[in-house]
């Protein structure tokens, strides 16, 4: 049982984020951590490869050069080996672009389980789970709060609109998991020792067998405006007053704005 | 190439969902900006009853399927419906159901995907997309690159449009064109756990108060429950407070939650971390109270009470239905 987790670099969220002249986050030059929501799918792999349902886990990204760090801290949290895509063709790669890239990856290594965070922590779209699905031709199991595998399948739990469901599927599969599957763990000492150990590969576009062509130029979509969002009005306090005085000074505020 | 602009309207329990009558009012806006008109992709229980759509906005209602099944089987009959019907846009609810659809359409055939998005229009037949990324700190514009395939896929958030009232009409319907399942047709549903209370849908509230941390256990809801209902809405929460299994996930406010636009949020012991912000930093009035002078959420409030929550909400909670009495 070969599970391959994906794991993207994107911007810590505290950190201050500048922009290339054509409008492109400038990944290079802002500090970057694991996506936060991929360290929950890391942790979901890793559990079941503890509990020897996995055997091999495998970490891939796409990125500039400096996402092997991501990779290296995947690695020392567990798991076997890692991959990371890179290419000068691949900046400001759209969804498709992602998917269409991840897909051709996973063809190599061919995983029985694909499993990636529920978003990415920076652009919110949540999209590339299902496009890697598609382009794979394979069934998708999203948005898990927890992944257990059976006879040739995986099964995932899912929320609906007041309580949840299991949802099954024949293996191979790409899944999405949320952040109920667990904390996960910090790297050990002794793991940042043996990531270093691990063997993490480069591939290019031409190493899967794709070009910019292929990618429409890495993308099919082009932003054409950024900017800060609008400032807000500075925030009104109550503070230093009684319950009661707080209470009117509140239902003055709704009532002032119509809200009751 | 059609100037059509396509919706995902999902329908549980005979019903469409609210998203769906939301999503008809924004396709019939855009259609009319860009010639053509609005037609309804439906799926669910309920979907072969889609001609209701009509007066919500839509011209046209395809039936991709009516069974309670995993959103995501019904892909292949979305993806024949939108190559049939080609149209210039296809918006879909920012929701898991949503996004699945959406993301197996971009996948399939290789469209250009945005959002979810803040605001979305088409001008001159081009369409234009404005988003919020990266955790708010900037607004991007973004449209289909030259030589994009249609449709422009949109994923739209909750209260984004507003569904039309005192429509009248009805769609047209008709079945999406015959489709093999293909492999996305072999996810199915093994086990059903519906809840036994009713759960709030957040996001067909116009106020919600939403607890955190700071309202301490189960029973510290009390007093948020009674003042969201003289408020007339919902009770919503932080993840730290659904983590702790005070309410159930489906009330969880935040990245990993719902994402919602009401017009009045307040956050009641909540700090007001970056992960819950995401959820509902797009509310039109923001009422914070909480113990700690520094609390996060106290620098992008509206009004933020610094007092103790168990002494003020039951007082608040008061005063409403005092002045709402008179």
């Amino acid at each position: 049982m070969k599970f391959v987790v994906t794991v993207k670099q994107v911007p810590a969220t505290t950190a201050e984020k500048r922009y290339t002249a054509d409008l492109r986050l400038d990944r290079a030059s802002t500090e970057t951590v694991i996506n936060p929501l991929d360290e929950y799918a890391i942790e979901q792999a890793l559990r079941l490869q503890e509990s020897g349902a996995v055997d091999t886990v495998v970490f891939l990204s796409m990125g500039p050069e400096p996402a092997a760090e991501a990779l290296r801290r995947a690695l020392a949290m567990g798991g076997d080996e890692a991959y990371l895509v890179t290419d000068d063709a691949l900046a400001g790669a759209d969804e498709w672009a992602t998917a269409k890239v991840l897909a051709a990856a996973l063809d190599k290594l061919e995983p029985d389980v694909t499993l990636m965070g529920m978003a990415s922590d920076d652009a919110r779209g949540s999209l590339v789970p299902g496009a890697v699905a598609a382009i794979r031709g394979v069934p998708l199991l999203s948005y898990g709060s927890e992944l257990t595998l059976g006879d040739g399948v995986a099964r995932i739990r899912r929320l609906t609109a007041t309580g949840f469901d299991w949802v099954e599927a024949p293996l191979p599969v790409v899944a999405s998991v949320t952040d109920q599957v667990g904390e996960p763990r910090y790297a050990s000492l002794k793991g940042i020792m043996a990531a270093k150990r691990k063997p993490l590969e480069t591939w290019s576009l031409a190493d899967l067998g794709l070009d910019a062509g292929s990618l429409h130029g890495a993308a099919l979509t082009k932003v054409v405006d950024a900017h800060p969002p609008e400032a807000k009005p500075p925030t009104e306090r109550i503070e230093n007053v009684g319950p009661d005085e707080a209470a009117a000074k509140v239902a003055d505020w709704l009532a002032a704005r119509k809200l009751i | 190439m059609s100037k059509d602009v396509a919706f995902l309207a999902e329908f549980a329990d005979g019903q469409p969902a609210r998203s769906a009558l939301e999503l008809a009012a924004g396709a019939a806006e855009l259609a009319a900006s860009a010639g053509g008109q609005a037609v309804a992709l439906c799926y669910g229980p309920g979907a072969r009853d889609a001609g209701q759509l009509g007066a919500a906005g839509a011209h046209r209602a395809v039936v991709l399927g009516g069974d309670e099944a995993p959103a995501i089987t019904f892909a292949a009959a979305a993806v024949a419906a939108v190559s049939q019907l080609e149209p210039v846009a296809l918006l879909a609810p920012a929701s898991p159901n949503g996004r699945d659809l959406a993301a197996a359409l971009v996948g399939l055939l290789e469209l250009p995907a945005f959002g979810p998005v803040r605001a979305v229009s088409i001008d001159g037949g081009t369409l234009k997309a404005e988003q919020s990324t990266l955790q708010g700190s900037v607004i991007t514009t973004s449209q289909p690159a030259e030589g994009a395939p249609q449709p422009a896929v949109v994923l739209v958030l909750p209260n984004t449009f507003t569904p039309a009232e005192g429509g009248s009409g009805t769609a047209d319907v008709s079945d999406a064109p015959a489709a093999d399942a293909g492999p996305f047709g072999k996810a199915r549903i093994v086990e059903s756990h519906p809840a036994e209370a009713a759960v709030a849908n957040l996001e067909e509230a116009s106020v919600i108060v939403a607890g955190g941390r700071g309202v301490g256990s189960e029973a510290g809801f009390a007093p948020l429950n009674e003042l969201a209902a003289a408020l007339g809405g919902a009770v919503g929460a932080s993840r730290a407070a659904a983590d702790a299994g005070w309410v159930p996930y489906q009330l969880q406010i935040g990245q990993t939650g719902k994402v919602v636009k009401p017009s009045l949020y307040m956050g009641i012991g909540i700090s007001g971390a970056i992960q819950h912000r995401v959820g509902m930093q797009t509310a039109e009035n923001v009422v914070a109270i909480n113990k700690d002078p520094d609390a996060p959420i106290g620098e992008f409030a509206d009004l933020f009470v610094v007092g103790d929550l168990f002494a003020i909400v039951p007082k608040l909670t008061e005063e409403i239905k005092r002045r709402k009495g008179r």
